[in-house]
């Protein structure tokens, strides 16, 4: 029955897997490049110089500040060393700086992260309020004092750098911590009976572990630029020449006015180069960490396209529904794979006051088709094929700034989890205000405006007193009751409801459909309601399309669906879903898992779940069969009895 | 020791510190997540707790699986009270009592195989005595979970299984160690609707093929209806209302109860009936309402109700509930 | 109620911290190597009789604590002593009258010497500042509404080289290409300026903050342009910018209305939390273009070994970042309903 999995490939190791992901960010991979190289140079520095940095004898003064020639690649310095050696060997002196005091604050960081994020209480608020003392102190300032009241020492600089540098990485790793900690595998694993040093050691750290991964890149990088500005003020060891205290001798002993610049510039290309890298580095590694698709609502849609056969059709109809929606596909652009076929061949009408019932599981298209009726589909989304009619105008056709005349205006849409769809930061008044301002262009703002907003908020029944109220201080039913009143605001046609109800609890769910099915009658709205679920379908829809990976599976009146569905996934879907009428039958469930939109299987996308799938089913794709007035349904087996 | 009840809950109660109202004000708010529980439960029987969000059912799982301790009541496991234990003894009772968890996606570690973490219950309990053992065991489990065959998961993450799969695997590892109890908090809200059967069906399976009760803690009357022995519905830190399934969700008497059947969507367009839509939200525990909890939502509210508190009334052998308008 | 319950905790808190930090002040120069006497007036002509003196007139004969006479090398000393007469009272006393002790190296009170450097200080990192949270803000605001376009490829890159670019170099390559170009190199204004008129001591001055402004804002612009970009594209990505969409605003419409502030928010706290680290950045830039503020100040004491001043600079500065931290919370607070309106 799951042998869906038996046939990918075996598991590929966590490290494969994380070098595949980190090959195809160049962010990280130049950075990765950046730092063998100057560590490749740090190693074989001996064998790299041209010079032993150690010989400062037979130096005259006309060895002094001499600019570059074939001798000195890089020119001499304040005395008269050649600078790509005391370049060369200062990367040992950085690097080591660097990654010893990145060392040092990683550990002090990470245990005290862990300790305040798993343990809490008191223990927590000590270490985090020390760790927001020392947070506030200015380093720099801080670090020069010590190191001046102590000795500047290569030791005594990873030291203080160390024991400074801590507080970034401590309350990165406590906020880890506490994320991991609520989650419930975690609770989980109490349950099963694992002591405390258990659950740190198998299930927090190895989740903390890649935080402080990048955390260590970045202290790295900030301990090298530490050192050398330390060096710089004249406060590095004396006795190890690192890139801060090159700059520091050419600085203060006249490279600047004998114009030497190759004595500036070298030494402040290695920081860079070793910094830049290490950023590049720690970037790219947050990147893979918490991946983030760098696309949002305000990219620009991808091009229409529409086939002129459609077109040709479409004007030979004589009186048209209000939304009519026609061979509708859809296409998610998946770079360099070829596209998933999110959407195919949708249609459907949609009568003035009608509501119809958008059905199926999660992945099943419905809400990227509901995001294409007003084109607001994510950048990756493409129309491929179809038209959308509005009242006879082409949605697809329009431009954005037409179209925009028709959004809210005449078709608005309530949201699935209203917390997320309303703006965290601005009123429930004034959002409902905006739709107005926006797209009654007469509406005078002053008191009558306020007026309207309440009277609507009144109509789906939130008291006046709330207007000015922010969305995190409603309830979830009452954000999902303000969105419903935001999309009233401008007397549309048609409501596009979103899985309105998913989320909330059972009682506040009635009364959210109630509200709009009372709405519906009183102001002759007609609606398009996407869910999941057959019961609600059943309650309230006139009209029910049951959607199955991207395509219709059946399209018929409610009745005709919940009585005589003849598509096997309508017939089984019936069967899973519990009735309380019934509470003695047992339920029956559909085998496998809805397709993936990117594995599409080759014929009937229901048939490898299907009970009475045939050979044909296998291999090729039903076709939407007419089975009644406006009945219809896509399989095989239905071909016959048309 | 009653042999017929082997888990027992008596007045059961957890407030949780909501803080001062005030500055200067000296006395501390609490929210009133379990305010005085009774409940019993048998040998291989299967008790459904519904309620709303905030009704307490899920604080009511963790104080029966010890993860919270309780403010006041006995909760007694074999006659032996449970609620304060040391730290070896509770580890002990963990093999009896086990528990899987609504979200499949996020009670599984990422960073762990299949194996690993279905044997990680063993490790922790040093069951068995050598590896073959512990391997017999999970592969047992995994199949009893009915992921067959065992082997093509041992060496897979979660995040390569399906919803399904995964909600399989918090149960193969919650059965490795052949508990006596499972506590399953909302096990299949998060799943397609074609896929949630499947796991209810499992575990009503289990509970014949292993003897284990289950307590099912949902929000959805709809989804108890066939497994379930027992129905208990709660409303605000409180059971209103307890009965043999046929008895709850056939003859209910509690209003709440009844209003909770009226809302649930019957999916047959010819079977649209009236519904009983309670007005308003929940109050929030930390303000407990006076007299009778349900009264300021209660369609058929009395004087009576917003001064005393109902005590439960016997409707039947089995079947009890807690409404003024039930006293005779 | 919750409100100014609050505001006080937080104000009380950053009380404390300037306390930690007084006492961290005191402390740190007294456990560590180095007598402050004998340290701040190196010259080997004093005589025992001279160096006692000296010790008697900056307080140093006094032991420092109840029961220590000194802590390096820690000294047991009497615990019976009038703890008014120790050291760190003294110290405390001193504070809480804005004294701040005599430089050793000048005999001008340190008062005197930090309110004047002060200013030069705050003049540069609000101009630095400023200049940087507004470049910053809009290459930020840019490269995420053109996010994946080569405009966004740019300016990330560019921001990242100069994120890495130490502050001091920076400002020594600055200072090289200035000299080379008739810029001023040293100093807030060019000698003898002060009997011209008040246009052009302005103008002279203005010539002076140029490059020590540049480099801060190169420096610091890059981390604003990062911090606003990610922040931007959360924002962007969130339901409620499709709601504005759905609603048939314009793009330009919901920049204005509904992402630029949200966006905004996460900045405020992050200005904050930068300006400890800003004060580094600071220090550096006044050394290399000898810009008479703070840092400079901090760098001289240390060089001369100038405990007082050292002492008195330092406190100030950490006052100063938590003053300012302190002012970002409250802001945020004002500015975020969701933490104003409990």
């Amino acid at each position: 029955m799951e042998t869906q999995i038996a046939k990918t490939a075996a598991a590929t190791p966590r490290f494969q897997e994380f070098w595949r992901v980190f090959r195809s960010n160049y962010m990280g991979l130049v950075g990765l490049i950046m730092l063998i190289i100057v560590i490749f140079v740090a190693i074989f520095a001996p064998v790299l110089s041209p010079y032993d940095p150690s010989s400062t004898l037979n130096v005259t003064t006309a060895d002094i500040y001499n600019p570059p020639s074939a001798a000195h690649w890089l020119g001499t310095d304040d005395a008269g060393q050649d600078v790509l050696t005391n370049f060369i060997f200062g990367a040992r002196v950085s690097l080591t700086i660097g990654f010893f005091a990145a060392f040092i604050s990683l550990i002090i960081g990470g245990v005290f992260g862990i300790i305040a994020g798993f343990y809490g209480g008191r223990t927590e608020e000590l270490l985090m309020r020390f760790t927001d003392i020392m947070l506030v102190i200015p380093d720099l300032p801080l670090m020069m004092v010590v190191i001046a009241l102590t000795k500047p020492s290569i030791f005594n600089i990873i030291l203080v750098i160390g024991l400074l540098y801590w507080t970034t990485t401590a309350r990165m790793v406590r906020s880890q911590t506490l994320a991991v900690k609520s989650r419930k595998f975690v609770l989980r694993a109490r349950a099963i009976g694992s002591g405390k040093g258990h659950i740190i050691r198998r299930h927090i750290l190895p989740l903390v572990l890649p935080i402080l991964v990048v955390q260590a890149v970045l202290v790295v990088s900030s301990a090298v630029l530490a050192e050398s500005t330390l060096s710089f003020l004249g406060l590095g060891d004396p006795t190890a020449l690192s890139w801060g205290q090159m700059l520091n001798y050419a600085f203060g002993r006249g490279a600047m006015s004998t114009g030497a610049w190759w004595a500036l510039v070298v030494p402040g290309f290695g920081i860079v180069w070793v910094v830049l890298g290490l950023t590049l580095l720690g970037q790219g590694l947050e990147q893979i960490l918490n991946p983030r698709l760098d696309t949002h609502h305000l990219m620009p849609g991808r091009p229409i396209v529409t086939s002129e056969a459609a077109k040709v059709i479409e004007k030979v109809s004589g009186k048209r529904p209000l939304l009519e929606v026609q061979n509708l596909s859809i296409n998610y652009v998946n770079n360099g794979k070829p596209p998933a076929r999110a959407v195919e061949n949708i249609s459907f009408t949609l009568k003035e006051g009608e509501l119809i019932g958008l059905v199926g599981e999660s992945g099943c298209g419905k809400t990227t088709l509901m995001l294409a009726l007003l084109r607001l589909l994510p950048s990756a989304g493409q129309i491929v094929n179809g038209q959308v009619f509005f009242n006879g105008r082409d949605l697809t056709a329009l431009s954005e700034e037409e179209l925009n005349t028709v959004r809210w205006k005449e078709v608005s849409i309530v949201f699935q989890g209203a917390m997320n769809a309303l703006n965290p930061v601005r009123t429930v008044g004034d959002q409902i205000a905006e739709a107005i301002i926006k797209h009654i262009p007469g509406f005078p703002r002053d008191k009558r405006l306020q007026e309207r907003v309440i009277e609507l908020l009144e109509l789906v029944g939130i008291a006046a007193d709330h207007k000015d109220h922010f969305p995190h201080q409603y309830s979830g039913g009452m954000r999902q009751r303000a969105m419903i009143a935001m999309a009233l605001a401008c007397n549309p046609q048609v409501i596009i409801a979103d899985e309105p109800t998913t989320a909330l609890d059972v009682m506040i769910q009635a009364q959210i459909l109630e509200l709009l099915d009372s709405l519906r009658k009183k102001l002759g709205l007609a609606i398009i309601f996407v869910t999941h679920d057959l019961g609600v379908v059943a309650e309230m829809c006139d009209r029910v399309l049951v959607m199955y990976g991207g395509v219709t599976a059946e399209y018929a009146d409610v009745d005709t669906i919940y009585n005589e569905a003849r598509h096997p996934y309508t017939q089984e879907l019936l069967k899973a879903f519990p009735d309380l009428t019934k509470p003695k039958k047992k339920l029956s469930s559909i085998p496998g898992y809805p397709p993936r939109l990117d594995a599409l299987p080759a014929g009937c996308r229901f048939a490898p779940r299907c009970p009475l799938a045939v050979d044909r089913c296998h291999k090729e794709q039903p076709l939407l069969h007419k089975l009644g007035a406006a009945h219809f349904a896509s399989c095989h087996l239905l071909e016959a009895s048309k | 020791m009653t042999k017929e009840h082997f888990l027992e809950v008596q007045g059961l109660k957890k407030y949780f510190d909501a803080g001062r109202p005030g500055l200067f004000s000296r006395d501390v708010r609490y929210v009133h997540a379990v305010d005085g529980v009774d409940l019993q439960l048998r040998h291989s029987e299967v008790i459904a707790l519904v309620g709303e969000s905030g009704c307490g059912k899920s604080t009511l799982a963790l104080l029966l699986m010890g993860l919270e301790d309780p403010t006041a009541g006995i909760v007694s496991f074999e006659g032996r009270d449970i609620t304060h234990l040391n730290d070896n003894e509770r580890k002990d009772l963990r093999r009896k009592i086990q528990m899987v968890f609504q979200d499949p996606y996020e009670s599984l570690n990422p960073t762990q195989t299949i194996e690993e973490i279905i044997n990680e219950p063993l490790v922790v309990h040093g069951i068995g005595n050598n590896k073959n053992e512990r391997d017999e065991r999970v592969k047992k489990a995994l199949e009893d979970a009915g992921l067959k065959p065992a082997e093509i998961y041992l060496n897979r993450y979660p995040h390569e299984l399906s919803g399904g799969q995964r909600q399989r695997v918090v149960i193969a590892a919650a059965l490795v160690l052949e508990p006596e109890i499972l506590l399953a908090d909302e096990p299949v809200s998060m799943l397609d609707v074609s896929i949630r059967a499947e796991i209810i069906n499992l575990l009503a399976e289990l509970r014949i093929t292993r003897q284990i009760a289950v307590i099912f803690i949902t929000h959805d009357l709809g989804s108890v209806g066939f497994f379930a022995d027992r129905v208990a519905v709660m409303y605000l830190g409180r059971i209103v209302e307890i009965g043999t399934m046929l008895e709850v969700l056939e003859k209910p008497q509690h209003p709440y109860t009844k209003a909770l059947i009226s809302v649930i969507p019957v999916p047959n367009p010819r079977l649209r009936r009236e519904r009983i839509i309670l007005q308003g939200e929940t109050p929030n525990p930390i303000d407990m309402p006076q007299g009778c909890r349900f009264h300021p939502r209660c369609p058929v509210v009395m004087a009576t109700c917003k001064v005393s508190d109902p005590p439960f009334v016997a409707l039947s052998k089995t079947h009890q509930a807690a409404c003024l308008l039930l006293v005779k | 109620m919750k409100r100014w319950r609050d505001l006080l905790g937080k104000i009380g808190w950053a009380f404390f911290t300037i306390l930690f930090v007084i006492i961290l002040n005191f402390f740190l120069f007294r456990i560590l190597p180095g007598d402050p006497a004998r340290a701040g007036v190196r010259d080997p002509r004093l005589t025992r009789e001279n160096i006692e003196a000296i010790r008697v007139r900056y307080g140093l004969d006094k032991p420092i604590i109840n029961c220590f006479e000194s802590l390096n090398p820690v000294k047991i000393g009497s615990c019976a002593v009038n703890p008014l007469d120790t050291q760190f009272f003294i110290y405390m006393g001193n504070l809480l009258k804005g004294d701040l002790m005599i430089s050793f190296h000048t005999n001008r009170p340190v008062t005197d010497i930090l309110s004047e450097r002060l200013w030069n200080t705050i003049i540069l990192i609000g101009a630095g500042q400023i200049l940087a949270i507004i470049i910053g803000v809009l290459f930020g605001m840019f490269s995420a509404w053109k996010a994946r376009t080569t405009l966004d490829y740019a300016s990330l890159t560019l921001s990242l080289v100069a994120w890495s670019i130490p502050t001091f170099w920076l400002g020594v390559i600055l200072l090289f290409w200035g000299s080379n170009n008739g810029m001023p190199i040293a100093g807030m204004s060019t000698p003898g300026m002060s009997s011209y008129p008040f246009f052009t001591r302005f103008g002279d001055i203005a010539k002076h903050m140029f490059l020590p402004t540049l480099t801060y804002t190169i420096v610091y612009m890059g981390e604003y342009m990062l911090i606003m970009r990610s922040s931007l594209l959360d924002v962007l990505s969130e339901d409620y910018i499709l709601t504005a969409k759905a609603k048939g605003l314009s793009i330009f419409q919901i920049l204005k209305d509904h992402a630029i502030k949200n966006a905004m928010l996460p900045l405020v706290t992050i200005i904050a939390i930068n300006l400890g680290f800003t004060v580094g950045g600071v220090v550096q830039i006044e050394t290399v273009f000898s810009w008479p503020g703070l840092g400079m100040t901090i760098v001289e004491a240390l060089n001369r070994r100038d405990f007082p001043v050292l002492q008195g600079a330092f406190l100030l500065i950490a006052v100063a970042v938590i003053a300012a931290n302190l002012l970002a919370d409250l802001a945020y607070s004002y500015l975020d309903p969701r933490v104003k309106t409990e």
